[in-house]
């Protein structure tokens, strides 16, 4: 049963917490103030990243777990800063948006106003760990904070979770970019093992080109580039469009995306080592800045456009670290800043026009200028500064962008060329179809506090445009960390005839024809996008997600095909398994057999009666004397513990084996009588269960003749700990073993047994409700 | 009639049986786990000779076995992360082997002891937990 887990877990919680009233009582009330609660929230930790680091930037470096070599390490220099700031700074813009958007959003859905505490505790919670990953230097604190964004993403993407799409979306956001972030992992161990330390600016300091660099270093940079939806792993991306506005505005602009280049610029002196590395980063930095952009141009969702644009707009700053050098360097942190700024207003744009008009297609948008007039410029300011124009952020950016390039060959150069072009013909076909135009549906009046956190973005991306150093000073603080040494960067206007300003000259002119020839241009979009829906990465994608599933449902379905194949299937790999285990352990003086003294008498006795217990068991065909034979063979056993020195095994053994015996009995006594008309078994099948119960026997009977023969406890590794027993306060080896030796897995178990007895409950009390 | 007679009234000198394996488990044979087990064992009986709904009429605080349940766990791991508050590995227990101990009796008051008063409470409270269930579903299916 799929769903029982969640009703499980749905028990579970009302059980903890309660009731359901705690949730009831959450009014629309105090969902607002959940929301202003995130935006203080946001609001203070920006305030104070932004103290830090004008103060110069702190190091807070514990110890986490000493003896795995794990530290908490974290850190605001540049490149911390740099991100921190943007999570927290687009976080609080975003938030402020979401105040107003999630109420509608809800209300459109006829969804309770309560569901807004899951939209604002996971909000939080990717901001924490966004911020948490922009400061970390240690690679395996990186991948947790790595997989907590994940998780927290997969609960946003998936916020709408009565619709499919949603829940597919979601699952597929996560399965991408958890299963690539294992590789992060991965490469950590590996440089661990050369290296001896998970610590970045040690492991920079330490690390050579070589093949464990090289192979480390591919694997962190696979983590990072299916995070910031790279090709071939960039189609999740367009599929996670399904969350809300605010939810895609963030991750998809500032903060989730953000975090794969964040990795790359972290680590980028280790990448820097190999150069077989960098040329890769560019080959995946343009083929995603083409993919995307031609993609953006075939779209007509709003939020898939910009979805392919971000896709593309990643691609320039992973170009750019491949490029590598410290004016690529500082153009990819500029960049970073600059696309944020401008694409998360461009998602709240988004998200502000469907809800005004309740239409999502660009086919059927248009001439909403005069409408929403000041919306129209906020983001005319935000278009213009991802597509470079001058007086806006935006320029500056493609200024260091095409400086890179060409200082990195002509070839570069004019790849960065066509890019640009692009960049601009996608998103001047975004704003000019939403604002100018033929008019289509027509705008309802939307809150305010839609439309300001876009204008708020739009006046920094404009008076970036005028006063750039600040951003400069930043953008050349992180890029200092990504190339290992101080780096300057100079953006600014020059009116002259040097290669940048022409390179932006000829972009816009490319863009421009783009743009212009909209047949053409659609027919090539369209084949491209067709050509991708027919053979690309997502349909593998799919086919190995249905393989998974269909080879997990075999292997289920072999496995609860009936009682016997269940059996079988907790015995058979069992018994190979442990037969395989004692083909490769060398069994020297293992199997000895001991002489029997006559004051062993007893225990051959009662041993007997064991055996001839378990063959009665075995071998009647009624139903209670199997059980009576059962524990009888179980007490015998526990007197078997209490003659040869193991009175508390025994107690042990006594009380369960009494439990168990009730138990077999209340469940035999409930069962339907003996049906006489059942078919007797298949000759076949008793073969097979013989082989079954022979091959597990076997095993256990080897295993427990090998431990009986082993040294006696007096001198073995046991000696040492029940030696120290009496340190522990203790005189019974079995209580201390429970509560000191093995405390930790006491309570795990314990902890499973809660849960399960929560389970069973929960189940019993449904198998209950389904029979009335 | 035995049964119906002596039933309810096992259960006080389980509880004594229990509270002495428990106590007796830090010098001589005995643990919490054995001791849940007999007190259920002897609540069992009770649900058996009395039926549900006299049992727990009679003895209200079955109804709450799963807030006992939750108890349990909870002391049991605030108790194995204690030694982490104080910067110590988990399970450190309290007094460390060596210092002086207050004792009742031939009983030490040390934090093992705790851990294994909520490993009694968890899984008495989980086994009372199950046969509550499984003696409404035993009452439904009579109906």
């Amino acid at each position: 049963m799929p769903g029982s887990f969640h009703i499980v877990v749905k028990r579970l919680f009302r059980d903890l917490t309660g009731s359901a009233g705690i949730l009831a009582a959450m009014t629309a009330r105090t969902s607002t103030a959940l929301a202003w609660a995130a935006i203080a929230m946001a609001a203070g930790a920006f305030v104070a990243l932004l103290i830090g680091w004008l103060g110069g930037g702190f190091v807070l470096d514990l110890p986490w777990a000493p003896t795995l070599g794990l530290r908490l390490d974290l850190a605001l220099d540049g490149i911390g800063a740099l991100y921190a700031l943007l999570a927290t700074g687009i976080g609080l813009l975003v938030f402020a948006y979401g105040r107003a958007y999630l109420p509608l959003h809800l209300g459109q859905a006829e969804r309770p106003a309560p569901d807004a505490w899951r939209f604002w505790s996971w909000m939080v919670l990717f901001m924490a760990a966004m911020v948490g990953l922009a400061l970390a230097r240690d690679l395996v604190l990186m991948f947790v904070f790595f997989d907590l964004t994940a998780v927290a993403s997969y609960f946003l993407i998936g916020f709408d979770r009565e619709q499919r799409e949603a829940r597919g979306g979601a699952l597929m956001a996560l399965v991408v970019t958890g299963v690539s972030a294992v590789a992060m992992l991965m490469g950590g161990v590996l440089l661990y093992v050369e290296y001896g330390t998970f610590a970045l600016p040690a492991l920079i300091e330490r690390a050579e080109p070589g093949g464990v660099t090289l192979a480390a270093g591919a694997l962190i940079a696979t983590a990072a580039l299916a995070k910031s939806a790279q090709v071939p792993l960039h189609f999740w991306l367009p599929r996670a469009m399904v969350a809300p506005t605010p939810v895609s505005a963030y991750l998809h602009s500032a903060a989730m995306v953000a975090a794969g280049v964040l990795v790359l610029g972290r680590v980028h002196p280790l990448l820097a080592l190999n150069e077989v590395l960098l040329t890769a980063l560019i080959v995946v930095g343009f083929a995603s800045i083409v993919v995307g952009g031609v993609l953006a141009l075939a779209q007509d969702e709003l939020k898939q456009i910009l979805a392919h644009s971000t896709i593309s707009q990643y691609g320039y700053v992973v170009v750019l670290y491949g490029i590598g050098g410290s004016a690529a360097a500082g153009a990819a942190a500029l960049y970073v800043v600059t696309h944020a700024i401008a694409k998360s207003a461009l998602f709240m744009t988004a998200g502000a026009v469907t809800l005004a008009t309740d239409e999502s297609r660009l086919s059927r948008l248009g001439g909403l200028g005069t409408r929403m007039p000041l919306l129209a410029i906020a983001s005319g300011v935000a278009a213009a500064t991802l597509a470079a124009l001058p007086l806006t952020l935006g320029f500056f950016k493609d200024e260091l962008f095409f400086g890179a390039a060409i200082g990195a060959g002509p070839g570069i150069g004019a790849m960065a060329v066509v890019a640009a072009a692009l960049t601009f013909a996608y998103i001047g076909r975004f704003w000019l179809g939403l604002f100018t135009g033929r008019p289509g549906a027509l705008p309802n009046a939307i809150p305010h506090l839609l439309v300001l956190p876009v204008a708020v973005l739009a006046v920094v991306a404009g008076a970036g445009g005028i006063v750039v150093s600040p951003f400069a000073a930043l953008a050349a603080d992180a890029a200092g960390v990504s190339h290992g040494a101080p780096v300057a960067i100079a953006p600014a206007y020059h009116l002259d005839a040097r290669p940048e300003n022409l390179m932006a000259l000829a972009a816009w002119a490319l863009g421009g024809l783009v743009l212009v020839t909209a047949g053409a241009r659609d027919r090539v979009a369209g084949f491209v996008a067709r050509a991708g829906d027919a053979m690309g990465p997502r349909r593998w994608y799919g086919a190995a997600l249905h393989a998974a599933n269909r080879l997990s449902d075999r292997l289920h379905g072999l496995e609860v095909h009936d009682l016997r194949t269940s059996l079988a299937a907790v015995l058979v790999p069992g018994g190979i398994l442990m037969g395989l285990a004692f083909a490769v352990t060398p069994t020297d003086g293992t199997f000895e057999v001991g002489p029997i003294l006559a004051g062993d008498l007893p225990i051959v006795v009662l041993l007997a009666l064991g055996i001839a217990a378990a063959i009665t068991a075995a071998r009647d065909p009624g139903r209670f004397r199997p059980v009576l034979a059962l524990s009888v063979l179980g007490f015998a056993l526990a007197a078997v513990y209490a003659m040869v020195g193991a009175p508390d095994v025994a107690l042990v053994a006594v009380v369960v084996e009494t439990m168990l015996t009730l138990v077999f009995v209340g469940a035999f006594a409930g069962l339907p009588p003996p049906d006489p008309s059942m078919p007797p078994p298949v000759p076949g099948r008793r073969f097979r269960n013989a082989i079954a119960g022979v091959a597990a026997g076997a095993s256990a009977f080897a295993v427990i003749w090998a431990a009986l023969s082993r040294v006696p406890i007096a001198s073995g590794d046991a000696a040492a700990q029940i030696e120290r027993v009496a340190d522990a306060h203790g005189g019974d080896v079995v209580t201390v073993i429970l509560a000191d030796f093995r405390g930790l897995d006491t309570m795990v178990e314990i902890t499973v047994l809660a849960v399960a007895i929560f389970g069973v409950a929960a189940l019993l009390r449904r198998g209950r409700a389904g029979t009335r | 009639m035995i049964i119906e007679v002596v039933g309810p009234r096992l259960l006080g000198p389980a509880v004594v049986l229990a509270i002495a394996i428990i106590v007796k488990g830090y010098a001589d044979v005995g643990d919490a786990f054995s001791a849940a087990v007999i007190v259920a064992l002897a609540i069992g009986l009770r649900y058996v000779s009395l039926g549900r709904e006299r049992a727990e009429q009679g003895l209200p605080i079955l109804r709450h076995a799963s807030t006992i349940t939750a108890i349990g766990l909870l002391l049991a791991l605030g108790v194995g992360f204690l030694g982490v508050v104080r910067g110590d590995p988990p399970f450190t227990h309290l007094p460390a082997a060596g210092e002086t101990v207050i004792t009742i009796g031939s009983l030490e008051l040390i934090t093992a002891v705790a851990f294994d008063i909520g490993l009694f409470l968890l899984v008495t409270g989980a086994l009372v937990v199950l046969m509550h269930h499984l003696a409404e579903l035993v009452a439904g299916r009579d109906q």
